[in-house]
């Protein structure tokens, strides 16, 4: 599949937006939203209805379960798949159960994250040759 | 006057000693022995007064009559063992030569010696000198191990927090290096490539460093859990023999998996299990001679399953054993292929296979190399 929907990437750590636009890059022709903190998100998630929101767990101020729950509010369709670096068992349940999609490792080699990036958008959006969100 | 005759020996002056006695005579005669140690002395008539007068005075020492009116000095200890419990100051007992009996149920209520009457001078001031030094001693014991508990502790937070805070930028260098080596973003010159694939590689090196030194700081600190599922370990060791065939190909070294017997699944976390037998690949290829074999089996015995790792490099040199499974306890042997080691992946692997309830060992075999071993139990 190609998928050329708009992605939010939220984390606070500029070379990780870096990379993982990067990755999100190899998908197809996605549109990059990036945001430096989960309030930031909050306000440009509501502005630009992202497909796809992909968000940092450990973050100051408002950090990623955080973020999530408040954005489950905004849209309780909203597709989320959170960044860890860590695999934090706990977390990722918490995350999981507030209804996050999936959730990639950062610190795992580029090809690792694309894989696991585009299986998760295959089984939500379908794998069509492009990935818009159904109307 | 001060002593110096006795250099090794603690400083006792100003230790308190608590004298409980109905009888003003052996007060009267135990303070003449003591006069010229330099302690500080209270006495009290009875055991409820002792009671009431230790908690303000703390002595370091009790001498206890007992045999006296109102409460005995043995309820007395047992009543300050009750309130105290091993904070308590050690009890010696003033006992009458016919009460020699009674020295066991002294001892056994909390007492830790007796002075038979009538004193003895030199044998008093031996045995109170023997029991204050002791208490000084094992204070200044526990003050240190609580000092080293605390600077460990504080070390394991710096280490876990330094470790944290270098891992996502050496996660983003290494990602970042391998997007510069992707044709979707245009092609480097041979030269440019290698110097990228250098820098993909000293990076890749220093994350697997870095979470080493992270899941010492976790195991140490207590907080390393482990979540078993029902695990597959001949899965397991396959997926890490095939992933790690590559590493070890470019040594021409071979790994040879053989044909394992049917295991039941065991609990295991299957992540930890997997980081265990990827660290004893990795080290047996690092440690080993390029253009080598390495053999990894799987055997069942007496309720466990064993996974072995045995290779064909140096083995253990003698006397470097102990230090094989402890924090970086790099031994003399070199990696022959340059590669970097912290030191800390078998302390790891002890603490993932002790909390799966197993072993590991390692043994030097007669033909040469060495042998891990991992020992797992089955649990119904």
């Amino acid at each position: 599949m190609t998928f050329d929907g708009k992605i939010l990437l939220v984390d606070d750590e500029a070379h990780v937006r870096k990379f993982v636009g990067l990755i999100a890059r190899t998908l197809g022709n996605p549109t990059l939203i990036e945001a430096g903190n989960g309030a930031d998100a909050l306000d440009i998630y509501q502005r630009e209805k992202p497909d796809v929101v992909l968000l940092d767990v450990n973050m100051p101020i408002l950090d990623g379960i955080g973020t999530l729950r408040e954005l489950k509010k905004i849209d309780p369709e909203a597709v989320v798949i959170m960044l860890t670096s860590l695999a934090n068992r706990q977390t990722v349940e918490e995350s999981l159960e507030l209804g996050a999609s999936n959730y990639l490792r950062k610190d795992t080699p580029k090809d690792e994250i694309a894989k696991r990036l585009r299986e998760t958008l295959e089984a939500i959006f379908g794998s069509e040759e492009n990935a818009d969100r159904p109307a | 006057m001060p002593s110096t005759d006795n250099s090794s020996a603690p400083d006792l002056r100003g230790r308190k000693i608590l004298i409980v006695d109905d009888d003003r005579l052996n007060i009267r005669i135990l303070s003449g022995i003591l006069h010229g140690e330099g302690y500080v002395l209270a006495d009290v008539d009875s055991g409820e007064r002792a009671l009431e007068v230790y908690p303000q005075f703390q002595p370091d020492l009790v001498l206890m009559d007992v045999m006296m009116s109102g409460i005995n000095g043995f309820d007395t200890s047992r009543q300050l063992k009750a309130i105290y419990g091993d904070d308590a100051a050690p009890i010696i007992f003033i006992t009458a030569k016919t009460e020699a009996d009674n020295v066991v149920e002294g001892l056994r209520v909390g007492g830790v010696d007796y002075l038979p009457k009538p004193f003895r001078a030199n044998e008093a001031v031996a045995r109170i000198r023997t029991h204050l030094a002791n208490r000084l001693l094992s204070a200044q014991q526990k003050s240190l191990v609580e000092q080293l508990s605390r600077a460990n502790a504080a070390k394991n937070r710096f280490l876990g927090m330094a470790a944290h805070d270098l891992r996502n930028p050496l996660a983003s260098i290494r990602g970042l290096a391998e997007f510069l080596q992707d044709p979707m973003l245009g092609t480097l010159n041979a030269e440019q490539l290698d110097l990228v694939k250098t820098i993909q590689t000293t990076s890749h090196q220093m994350l697997d460093m870095v979470n080493e030194l992270l899941d010492v700081a976790t195991i140490e600190s207590g907080e390393m859990k482990i979540h078993t599922e029902p695990t597959s370990l001949a899965e397991l060791v396959a997926k890490s023999v095939h992933l790690m065939g590559m590493e070890a190909s470019k040594k021409k070294t071979q790994l040879t998996l053989l044909p394992p017997p049917s295991l039941p699944p065991l609990a295991l976390d299957p992540a930890k299990m997997r980081q265990v037998i990827d660290n004893l690949l990795s080290n047996a290829i690092k440690y080993s001679p390029p253009v080598s074999n390495i053999t990894i089996s799987l055997s069942i015995a007496d309720n466990h399953v064993r996974f072995s790792v045995r290779d064909q490099g140096p083995g253990i040199p003698e006397g470097e054993r102990d230090k094989l499974f402890k924090d970086f306890g790099r031994l003399s042997v070199k990696p022959t292929g340059g590669e970097k080691s912290t030191g800390l992946g078998l302390a790891i692997c002890r603490n993932i296979v002790e909390a799966h309830n197993g072993t590991v060992t390692a043994e030097n075999m007669p033909g040469g190399g060495c042998e891990f071993r991992v020992n797992l139990p089955i649990t119904a």
